[in-house]
């Protein structure tokens, strides 16, 4: 099954959500390449073939091969994206992709002095702009 | 045909002298390489990520299938390596897996710990006390997994056959050093050991 691939060109500076932005940056505290959501995967069709689900995951780091998606803690909120998540492992076994947990690096983030980005994931409205 | 390992403290600017070195010698700086390669190899990017994850930022804790895969892909890696030769390897416990290797010279890479902590608070901008708990945080994830997997104490010097303080060198004076330990004769002539004796590792798969 083939992903749909979106342009390649990532703007920085339009990320959907802020915690996204905020991952982006511990990305690049560690240097490692990424793209924002390149690729988009078909999860469900009609009986004409045409996509009636899809799921895009928010990052995909090139050198390691591996695509992230972020998401809240909230169980209400992340229901449906666990079914994704699970319908991704099903049609595209070979695709290495991570759910992150977003209020796990917040701390850590706090702690050593990436305050900026800290700040960015804390809040309800970005808790369920994510979701 | 040689090879060096570096093992570094974060502020030792290790990764300064280790690419200054490759340049002097005119060998191959080999990095992250080895990470990537080997969470491809193993099949588990995850792997791969939480080894670059020095901080423990990301939080990831892939399975202990994964992470045994991972080693032995990145020691198969580092040997290969070690046997092509003109080549600068840093972390990834070099200094263990390599032990014994002929014409391989393992270094170490330290500084002061406030130095250490004062130039990563530089570099980044940074308070002092993040510094600190950056510098803690990154010692105590090297620490733990030359303990955890080889059971060797990274600080040991026993490991490392030039121990670099860079507090009153510049990563270019240390680079020199390197330089000329690697191709002075009274290192040249230590003595080979067998390139696949066993390894803790190997020691864990049988």
């Amino acid at each position: 099954m083939k992903p749909l691939y979106n342009p390649p060109e990532t703007d920085k500076s339009k990320f959907a959500h802020p915690v996204e932005e905020a991952f982006a940056r511990i990305l690049d505290f560690y240097g490692l390449q990424w793209q924002y959501e390149p690729r988009t995967f078909p999860l469900q069709w009609d009986e004409s073939g045409n996509v009636t689900e899809a799921f895009t995951p928010d990052f995909y780091l090139p050198e390691q091969d591996l695509y992230i998606e972020l998401t809240t803690l909230r169980p209400q909120l992340s229901t449906m994206k666990n079914r994704k998540m699970r319908r991704m492992q099903e049609l595209y076994p070979d695709i290495h992709l991570k759910l992150f947990k977003r209020r796990e690096m917040r701390d850590l983030m706090v702690k050593f002095g990436l305050y900026d980005q800290a700040e960015k994931i804390q809040g309800t409205e970005a808790q369920e702009a994510i979701a | 045909m040689s090879a060096i390992t570096v093992s570094r403290q974060l502020g030792s600017l290790g990764f300064e002298v280790a690419e200054t070195a490759a340049d002097l010698l005119g060998f191959r700086l080999v990095w992250r390489d080895v990470i990537n390669q080997a969470g491809r190899i193993a099949g588990s990017p995850e792997a791969a990520l939480a080894a670059i994850d020095d901080l423990g930022l990301l939080g990831i804790c892939p399975s202990p299938e994964a992470c045994l895969a991972y080693r032995q892909a990145v020691q198969q890696i580092m040997q290969e390596l070690a046997d092509q030769g003109n080549v600068v390897i840093i972390g990834r416990a070099g200094q263990q897996i390599l032990s014994g290797w002929p014409e391989v010279l393992h270094v170490r890479v330290i500084a002061p710990r406030t130095l250490r902590i004062e130039r990563v608070a530089v570099r980044q901008e940074i308070s002092k006390e993040s510094a600190f708990a950056q510098v803690e945080a990154s010692d105590r994830r090297r620490r733990s997994y030359l303990k955890r997997f080889y059971n060797v104490q990274w600080d040991d010097p026993n490991l490392y056959d030039l121990v670099i303080n860079t507090a009153h060198l510049t990563p270019r004076a240390a680079a020199q050093i390197i330089a000329r330990t690697l191709f002075d004769p009274l290192f040249s002539s230590h003595e080979p050991a067998s390139p696949r004796h066993e390894t803790p590792l190997q020691s864990a798969r049988n």
